[in-house]
Order: C-alpha cells, then sequence, then structure tokens
C-alpha cells in the first residue's frame, strides 16, 4: 500500500505568518490572544487571536490591487497557500494536475456584514454579494495561484479543515487523484463572535482549556494549507516526506446540535478509526493535540472519549488553542501543521494557561518540552454538530502500516429519492402535469410538516431543515434500508432565512441580545447534524458548501466512501433555499432573474448504496469534478466517466443538461454539447424546478425518475422534434453554470 | 403576579416557537425543562435573552438560568423582584 505524503505547508494564525514564527512563537510560549485590534466591533471584552495584518496589509504582501473585491478569510487562505505551495516545490503549470480542498463556514461573511444594508438598500456594494459564500472563497483562494484540476468547499463548522484533509487524502488513496492540497480559513467576523456570545461559551480570560476554572473559548483566525501526495507522486517528483498522514476518520456524535456527549461518542469512534486505519496500536501515540475549546463542555466530553482509548495512561496533551484562540474552520488544518511542526523539530507545545486541575478532564502539558522523538501524533477536530474528526500524522520513520480494506464495488445503486421542490412535494406529478412557471422565483410546494415533524421538535427549524428532515426519512423509508452509514449533504448557502435574521438584528439593532437559535442554525452543516441526530447515524457525516457543484461534491464523496468500502450506504441530500431578499441580492450580482431564469429552492434526498435490494430507481455511472475545464478536457473526462462505467455512448439516450433560460449560458451550453455528444437529444429541468445552488440533485432525481418510469417525458426535451428516446438506457448529466464549476455524471438502468 | 405570569407564558410560546402551544397549556408550577415542556440548553439561552430584551435582567452565567426557569411561577417570582424595565 502507498503512503499519503505530506511535502508541503503554510500557515498563518495570531501566532505567526509562516511556519518558522509560528514555531518559534510555540517553543517560546507567546500567545497570539489579546486585545481585539482589527474587527470593528463592540465586544472588546473578549480577548481574541488575530492576525497582526490588515486587509490591505496582506493585499499587499499578495500583491493584489486593493480595488479588487477580497474578503479577509480569502487573504489569509492566499498567504497559507503561498507558503503550502512553494515548500512542496510545485510550479504554477503543476497544479493544473492538483486539486483544492478548502473548509471555511464564514466565507466572506466579513463583507456581508459590513455592507449588508448596502445590499439591500443601494447599488454600491454589489461585487461584495459574489464573494459571500463559501465557494467563492475557497476559488478565489485558488484562483490566485493558477488552474487548479478541480475545486471544492467543505464546510462542517469547526471541523471543516480537518475534513478537507480526510477528503484529499481520500481521493489519493482510492487513485481519483495524485496530489491534494487541502486545509482551511477562516477570519474572525463579527456575526459569529457575537453567535459564540450568544451561546454564552466565550471567556473574557484567556482560555485556560481542560482548566477547572475554564469559562469558554477565546475566538481566533488564520489559515493553513497542507500538501498531500501518494508517494509514488512525491518520489517522481523527487520530493521527500515532510511527515506521513498515517490515519483520519471522521464520525458524527448524534446527539446535539451545539453540545458534545458527556461519553464523548463522536470523538471515541473518530479517535479509535483513524488508529485503526494507522494499524497502530494507541499506546504509540506520543501526542495529542487536542480540540481543546476551553467550554466545560468540550473539555469535559473530550477527555472522556480519551479515556475511554487510553484509560488513566494517556500520552502527552495539549490544545494549542490557548496560543492561536479558536481558529473555528480553519482549526483542524492549523492544528495539523503545528502537529508538522512538532514532529519536525522534536518539541511538545504548551496548553497555556492551566493552573488547577478538573478531575473531569485529563492534566495537559503545562511547559513546551523539547528535544523528544514523536513518531506518531493525533490531532482532534470537532464541530457544531458533533463532527469529530481525528488525524494521525507519523514521521517518515514511524512503522505505522495503512490499514484498511478497500472492496470491489460495481456500479451503485440510487435505492431511493424524495424531493420537495416548486412542482411538488413528496410526488412525481411534475413527471406527466408539470406545473407551468411564469413569475421569477417561486418557494416550494410544502407538505404539512405537522405530520411529519412533533411541533416541539421543530420549533427550532426553519423550512430547509424541515423539508430535509422529511426528504430524508421519506428516502430512508422507501430505500429498503434500516439505516445508513453515512451522511452527506450539499447545500451552497444552508439555512440562509435564519442567517439573514441574525445578520439583519445585528445590522439593525447592534449587537446585543441576539438570539442564539439564529446563529446555531446558519452553520451549513446543521442540515447533515439534524438528520444525523433524527437517524441516530453517528458514520461519516460530510456537508459541501461549493457553488454549483455543492450537491454534485456530496454525491462524489458518497461514491467515493462506497469505493472505498467504508461504508454500504449512504444518505446523499442537496438542500438550498430562497428568501425574498436574497432573491434581490442574487439578481443584482446578475446570478437570477435575467432573461427567462427561474429561481427555486431545492430539498433532495437519495439512499444509494453498493448492495443489490429488492427494488432501485437506477444505478449510478459515477461522477466527475473538474474546475474551469477546456472543452477537451471535458471530453476527456467524458470518455473516461462512460470507460470506466463499461457504457458505450450509443446507449446514452439523452444529456440532462443544466440549462437555466439566461439566453448566453444556454447557447454556451448547447455549443458545448453539440461538439460532445452530435446526436444525442438535449434536456433540461431548471425550467421547471427553478435554479438555485443545489439544483443539480433536482437534475439527479429527474433522470433517476426518467430511467426508473422507462420514458423520459416530453416536458424535458430542449428541442421540441428532436429524436424521441423509447426505453431511456443511461443518462448523462452536464452540469456548467458559471463555466468555472463543471462535473459530468451518469446514471444507468 | 397572574399578569405576569400569563404575559410571560405568551412571551416564551413566542421567542421559542412553540407552535400550536396555547398559554393555558402550559402550567406555571411544572417543569420548563425535561420532563416538562421538553425545553433544551438552547432554550434556556433564549430565556435569558427575553428576560434582558423584556425585563432588565441581565444574567451572565448560563448556570443561573437552572435556578431561575424552574417553572414559569418561579420566573416570575423573580422577574418581579428584579426586573429593570
Amino acid at each position: 500500500m502507498e503512503q499519503i505524503w505530506i511535502t508541503g505547508a503554510g500557515i498563518i494564525s495570531s501566532i505567526g505568518i509562516g511556519k518558522e514564527e509560528t514555531c518559534r512563537s510555540l517553543l517560546e510560549e507567546r500567545s497570539g490572544i489579546g486585545q481585539l485590534k482589527y474587527l470593528k466591533t463592540e465586544h472588546h471584552e473578549f480577548p481574541v487571536g488575530e492576525v497582526k495584518l490588515t486587509d490591505d496589509e496582506m493585499c499587499q504582501r499578495l500583491n493584489i490591487d486593493k480595488s479588487v473585491p477580497m474578503t479577509r478569510t480569502a487573504l489569509m487562505g492566499m498567504l497559507a497557500l503561498q507558503e503550502a505551495i512553494a515548500d512542496a516545490g510545485l510550479k504554477k503549470d503543476d497544479l493544473k494536475n492538483v486539486g483544492i480542498v478548502s473548509g471555511t463556514t464564514v466565507g466572506g461573511m466579513d463583507k456581508s456584514e459590513l455592507y449588508y444594508l448596502d445590499f439591500l438598500e443601494n447599488d454600491t456594494r454589489n461585487e461584495y454579494i459574489r464573494t459571500h459564500d463559501c465557494g467563492a472563497c475557497t476559488e478565489m483562494i485558488a484562483d490566485h495561484f493558477g488552474r487548479f484540476a478541480f475545486a471544492t468547499t467543505i464546510s462542517t463548522a469547526c471541523s471543516s479543515a480537518a475534513n478537507a484533509i480526510v477528503l484529499g487524502a481520500d481521493m489519493i488513496r482510492n487513485g481519483d487523484a495524485e496530489c491534494v492540497i487541502v486545509g482551511g480559513s477562516e477570519c474572525i467576523t463579527k456575526f459569529h463572535l457575537n453567535g459564540f456570545n450568544s451561546l454564552m461559551i466565550l471567556d473574557k480570560e484567556h482560555c485556560r482549556p481542560f482548566d477547572a476554572t475554564r469559562a469558554g473559548l477565546n475566538l481566533g483566525e488564520g489559515a493553513a494549507f497542507i500538501v498531500l501526495e501518494s508517494e509514488s507522486h512525491a518520489r517522481r517528483r523527487n520530493c521527500k516526506a515532510k511527515a506521513v498522514l498515517a490515519g483520519y476518520a471522521n464520525a458524527c456524535d448524534a446527539f446535539h446540535q451545539t453540545a458534545s456527549s458527556p461519553d464523548g461518542e463522536g470523538a471515541f469512534r473518530s479517535m479509535t478509526a483513524a488508529l485503526q486505519m494507522a494499524g497502530i496500536d494507541h499506546t504509540k501515540i506520543d501526542y495529542i493535540n487536542a480540540h481543546g475549546t476551553g467550554t466545560p463542555n468540550n473539555d469535559a466530553s473530550e477527555s472522556s472519549a480519551i479515556r475511554r482509548i487510553w484509560g488513566d495512561v494517556v500520552p502527552r496533551m495539549s490544545s494549542t488553542k490557548s496560543f492561536t484562540g479558536h481558529t473555528t474552520s480553519a482549526s483542524g488544518s492549523i492544528e495539523t501543521v503545528i502537529c508538522l511542526l512538532a514532529i519536525q523539530n522534536g518539541f511538545i507545545p504548551a496548553n497555556l494557561n492551566f493552573s488547577t486541575e478538573d478531575a473531569q478532564c485529563i492534566r495537559p502539558v503545562e511547559k513546551t518540552i523539547r528535544n523528544v522523538k514523536l513518531n506518531n501524533v493525533l490531532c482532534n477536530s470537532f464541530g457544531f454538530g458533533g463532527n469529530d474528526t481525528s488525524i494521525v500524522i507519523s514521521s517518515p520513520e514511524s512503522d505505522f502500516k495503512f490499514a484498511f480494506a478497500g472492496n470491489d464495488v460495481q456500479l451503485p445503486y440510487i435505492y431511493s429519492a424524495s424531493q420537495i421542490s416548486v412542482q411538488s412535494a413528496l410526488t412525481d406529478e411534475w413527471f406527466d402535469s408539470p406545473v407551468a412557471i411564469d413569475e421569477p422565483y417561486r418557494r416550494s410546494v410544502d407538505p404539512d410538516f405537522k405530520t411529519y415533524i412533533p411541533p416541539l421538535e421543530a420549533r427550532r427549524m426553519g423550512k430547509i431543515l424541515k423539508r430535509a428532515i422529511v426528504t430524508s426519512m421519506s428516502a430512508l423509508e422507501n430505500s429498503g434500508c434500516e439505516k445508513v452509514d453515512a451522511i452527506v449533504t450539499g447545500t451552497g448557502l444552508g439555512c440562509i432565512e435564519n442567517t439573514e435574521f441574525f445578520l439583519d438584528a445585528l445590522s439593525r439593532d447592534g449587537e446585543q441580545l441576539l438570539k442564539p437559535t439564529y446563529f446555531m442554525q446558519s452553520t451549513h452543516n446543521t442540515i447533515s447534524s439534524l438528520v444525523g441526530i433524527k437517524m441516530k447515524c453517528n458514520g461519516y457525516n460530510i456537508t459541501y458548501a461549493h457553488k454549483e457543484l455543492s450537491f454534485d461534491s456530496a454525491l462524489y464523496d458518497a461514491w467515493l466512501q462506497l469505493r472505498l468500502g467504508m461504508i454500504d450506504s449512504a444518505l446523499v441530500g442537496g438542500h438550498d433555499e430562497m428568501t425574498p431578499s436574497y432573491f434581490k441580492l442574487l439578481e443584482k450580482a446578475g446570478y437570477l432573474g435575467q432573461q427567462s431564469e427561474l429561481a427555486g429552492e431545492t430539498a433532495v434526498s437519495f439512499v444509494i448504496g453498493s448492495k443489490p435490494k429488492d427494488k432501485h430507481l437506477c444505478r449510478f455511472g459515477g461522477i466527475r469534478m473538474m474546475y474551469c475545464p477546456d472543452k477537451e478536457e471535458i471530453s476527456r473526462q467524458l470518455h473516461e466517466l462512460l470507460d470506466s462505467a463499461n457504457i458505450p455512448m450509443d446507449d446514452v439516450s439523452g444529456v440532462l443538461t443544466s440549462m437555466n433560460g439566461n439566453a448566453g449560458h444556454d447557447a454556451y451550453i448547447s455549443k458545448l454539447c453539440g461538439n460532445l455528444f452530435s446526436d444525442i437529444p438535449l434536456l433540461r429541468y431548471k425550467h421547471l424546478f427553478g435554479e438555485s445552488y443545489t439544483a443539480s440533485g433536482l437534475g439527479l432525481y429527474v433522470a433517476a425518475t426518467c430511467l426508473s418510469k422507462g420514458r423520459i417525458p416530453d416536458s424535458l426535451y430542449v428541442d421540441a422534434n428532436a429524436c424521441k428516446s423509447l426505453k431511456p438506457k443511461a443518462l448523462l448529466m452536464l452540469n456548467t453554470t458559471d463555466e468555472k464549476c463543471c462535473s459530468l455524471m451518469l446514471v444507468t438502468i | 403576579m397572574e399578569e405576569l405570569i400569563l404575559k410571560l407564558k405568551q412571551e416564551i410560546i413566542e421567542a421559542l416557537n412553540l407552535e400550536d402551544v396555547k398559554p393555558e397549556d402550559i402550567d406555571e408550577n411544572a417543569s420548563l425543562f425535561g420532563d416538562g415542556l421538553g425545553l433544551d440548553s438552547i432554550d434556556a439561552l433564549e430565556l435569558i435573552v427575553l428576560m434582558e430584551k423584556n425585563y432588565g435582567i441581565k444574567l451572565s452565567d448560563p448556570n443561573q438560568g437552572k435556578e431561575i426557569f424552574k417553572s414559569v411561577a418561579v420566573m416570575a417570582d423573580y422577574i418581579s423582584k428584579n426586573r429593570t424595565k
């Protein structure tokens, strides 16, 4: 088995710009936490770990003109990525074969919170509407350096960057990629400073992880990226391993949206599985970089989970959040780089500010320990919704061994699908009698939620969450599975209604008396976590937020997990909601409302799996994701996709395109398809279902319904006179909206 | 006090979005958390916001809520003794 090497790393946080300064701060026990200086907020009572640069200073370092719309998260990400690329010796031209996976939750919120009222009331800041979402942030970071082979974004709150590492590693392990740069970036915003304040988990003193007197966390900010490559790829480039990614795992606590379970079930599972993958006994871990936020709940729960594995003989442990503050979505990669520095330089970082032992907690390392040999290090990152990820990083000399059994999955099955859309709720009436949509935006036809979710349970759920619960439970019920092994969700924007409520109150009423519920629901992975809690699913639980590829990324990951043999079944969802003011913003940004485009909402859930069952809708032939591809690249990927699924082009009865009514866009797709598939009829679905970031999920539902019913309704044909297929065997889906994100999907009978 | 109790019930229903619950459904002496109304720690935080917004009572430690939010009656009693608006 080939190893996954870490061949480069870059980091920026309150304790340093770059690895050298970071390492020095750690060795000298110099914390970056102090009085607030860069963020404009009323809350000066909270110490924070800010990156000691203004946005303009970062632009200067990156040679970016100040007039270009930039967000702080993107700028910090660029500084970290720049160092990682140089450290690994990658050239600009190499990037076309390299993927990028970034984690963030805040995205461009620093600018959105500043200009929110301008967005609504005038046209002075429209250029920042497009920089708001998480996927845009990743693309800004990536585009500064060249053209990457693919790009996607994970948003699982505070474990986002750790899960980006997991995805990149899985892609390499499965042979889907040879080199992937992974990590995350997050700046401090008023939005989440106030959000954490509303949850009453911020400490007014310097945070004291694992201390009996701990009273909460200090927010931090920063970014870190690491270059992961297969051993053979690195050897071909004559590149040495700085460390080896020996094991990793994600699990879901499935307990509560914001609190960890008392026995740390999710953390226990993620640590156990990561150790198992690395093929080492728990006693071989020399150091644990704990999640250790400093909140009473996290540190006690994490300590319980660690004691369940190590008993009373716990490895040396510290939380470096006492240096950096909690860098939220970026913490997973920031702390992985800290672990890398610890291995390379032979030291164990201190857990600062510790004074009083707590019987509920493990006693951490209080002073830097120098001159130690670290063979294997474990790094924990946990997020809201009990999203727990553990990573084992080993020195190249360690005797770990990758231990996993892949299985030979043929084409997986799509057992079931369930949707709520502008056409219908949970039914396929649209198939024979579609509703014509004649207004620019329409909200979904909702079922009577009370018959599905008891009101008390629904009290904090916006529509997007109710739809996600209902479609997920309905897909599970129709799948023939009792449970699923994984839950993977795509959402471009998450619960934007709640996000808007919070932002609106923040902008109009100021930074006091904000409702914790709105903040808590604003994280993108709320959907996946709630479904996980509802289904009591402790398995893999990941959320993607990458523009038009949000759903596609989720589906790709579920397919990847099936092919790796990590799971037998997965619930894959695509969820986005629309609010009247958000529709207005999209229109201003030039996304929607142009010509005959129609904006809609998406709630769609599938259960897919590797084992045959009594019935299924269709089989899944695979997906290819690309970033800014030219037509030669799309053609190459198309043929690879068909070949790998062993389906000849002649079997393809139609190409379901992402045509959305925008004349320019539809002409581009039409021309592209003319080159790729000369005589296969083109189909569309967005004229019936509307456009949203996860509309491609409804596209897959449309394609699966056609195959299961054995016909394609006339309403889907782009050209009414096209030669119609009587019994479709296979359908292709082409999803490209802004000519940057692009995917090809294949389904067959 | 009865007036305050009724007002408080209405405010709780609104702040916590308890659809289908009417003030008369809430027993003012029953527990708000656990077996009673079935509220949890996030609801407690919402109640802290409610207390400050409507009655000018600021709680800085979420643990204080455990005693004060025992029942609507206890809450009303605390409010009547500590309100600043």
